[in-house]
């Protein structure tokens, strides 16, 4: 499986070959971003904003954005629940127990990180997240987010690690099997509506790292 | 004869620990001092507040609120924490339930597992660990003054 950064820029030394599937933990890769520091540059200028993280709690991104930002961090580990509910054959559920997960009051949140989780959804599942994640945005506020566009079925999960204002380098852990949700464009617009594209990059892998924003 | 004693004690080097009481010597796995750290041991089980001004290791079980303000809290591998914990630096190996407030720094080592809120100018998490909850990064004042410390600290780590 390719890695999901690969975006011609090079890599650094320490990137794997991606001809084989890797073990668990292992790393994917390590590359340079275009997005995120347009992300950061709009949270910073946010006074101590409040983000949401909907990966796996990851050390040194935590260091990273509090030195960085001094910001409140809500860590809800949505792709915990989608393997849980994978292991069980319980996909179905998930259409309400994500958004459920999801507490904090409406335009509560200035910053989610949704990283590439909806590549993992149904379709409806995707949908009602997507709106459940625009009502939670503050106004002016970002939403940060991966999508694949090349079907397939996915057998591991990307943990991402912010290494630098501008790098970020993937792990991978094994997931239970499924098949990639593939959004086109108008798809992901519908999805989010109430927010607009701030900046979308076409990735060599076929993602689309994408930086919306909610209109202030 | 004060000979009977040495007999049995092992040779100890010149900067040895402290030797421990008759009472403590009794339970070997409760309550240790070494080296100016108070070792709560993995059999204990406490109850209530928990304040003091030294620095601490719990293995043990603790339900209610801990207090070291000035000092280090550790808690080991063995250690299961339900409480509200105020220190300055939190280090975590075992299971907190609970929120964290520390005025220095916060480390969930590999292993370590939290749910609960942290606050902290600088909070580490290892790969390994568990944690659910909110991250308060604050940023550090500027005034280049110490943290006005909490309101006289009890003497010693005390048990209410």
């Amino acid at each position: 499986m390719a890695s999901l950064f690969r975006w011609g820029g090079r890599a650094r030394a320490s990137s794997s070959s991606p001809a084989s599937e890797p073990a668990a933990g292992q790393a994917a890769g390590s590359a340079t971003s275009k997005v995120l520091p347009k992300l950061l540059q709009a949270l910073g200028t946010i006074d101590a904003p409040v983000l949401m993280d909907l990966g796996p709690v990851v050390g040194a991104n935590i260091s990273f954005l509090g030195e960085e930002l001094g910001c409140r961090i809500f860590v809800e580990d949505l792709f915990a629940v989608v393997e849980e509910h994978g292991r069980a054959g319980t996909r179905e559920q998930l259409v309400d127990v994500l958004p459920a997960k999801l507490t904090r009051a409406d335009a509560s949140v200035d910053g989610i990180f949704c990283w590439d989780l909806f590549d993992y959804l149904d379709r409806e599942t995707a949908r009602v997240l997507a709106a459940r994640l625009v009502a939670i945005l503050r106004p002016g506020g970002v939403l940060y987010a991966f999508f694949g566009s090349k079907p397939g079925e996915l057998q591991h999960y990307n943990r991402f690690r912010i290494e630098d204002r501008d790098r970020i380098a993937t792990q991978q852990v094994p997931a239970t099997p499924t098949s990639r949700l593939v959004l086109v464009n108008r798809d992901v617009n519908r999805m989010f509506d109430g927010l607009v594209v701030s900046e979308s990059v076409l990735l060599k892998s076929n993602a689309r790292e994408t930086l919306f924003r909610k209109p202030a | 004869m004060w000979k009977r004693d040495e007999a049995v004690r092992p040779p100890q080097p010149a900067a040895a620990s402290p030797v421990p009481t008759p009472q403590e010597s009794a339970r070997p796995d409760a309550v240790r001092q070494e080296k100016g750290t108070v070792n709560i041991g993995k059999s204990v089980i406490i109850k209530g507040d928990l304040t003091g001004s030294e620095d601490l290791t719990i293995e043990g079980q603790v339900e209610g609120k801990i207090e070291l303000r000035n000092n280090v809290l550790t808690i080991g591998a063995n250690g299961k924490i339900k409480a509200q914990i105020f220190a300055k630096v939190v280090i975590v190996q075992g299971e907190v339930q609970g929120n964290i407030t520390a005025s220095e720094r916060i480390d969930i080592r590999d292993n370590g597992s939290v749910d609960g809120d942290l606050v902290a100018p600088r909070i580490a998490i290892a790969d390994g660990a568990h944690f659910r909850g909110s991250i308060d990064m604050q940023r550090q004042p500027k005034t280049g003054g110490e943290a006005k410390p909490a309101a006289a600290p009890p003497a010693a780590a005390a048990v209410k």
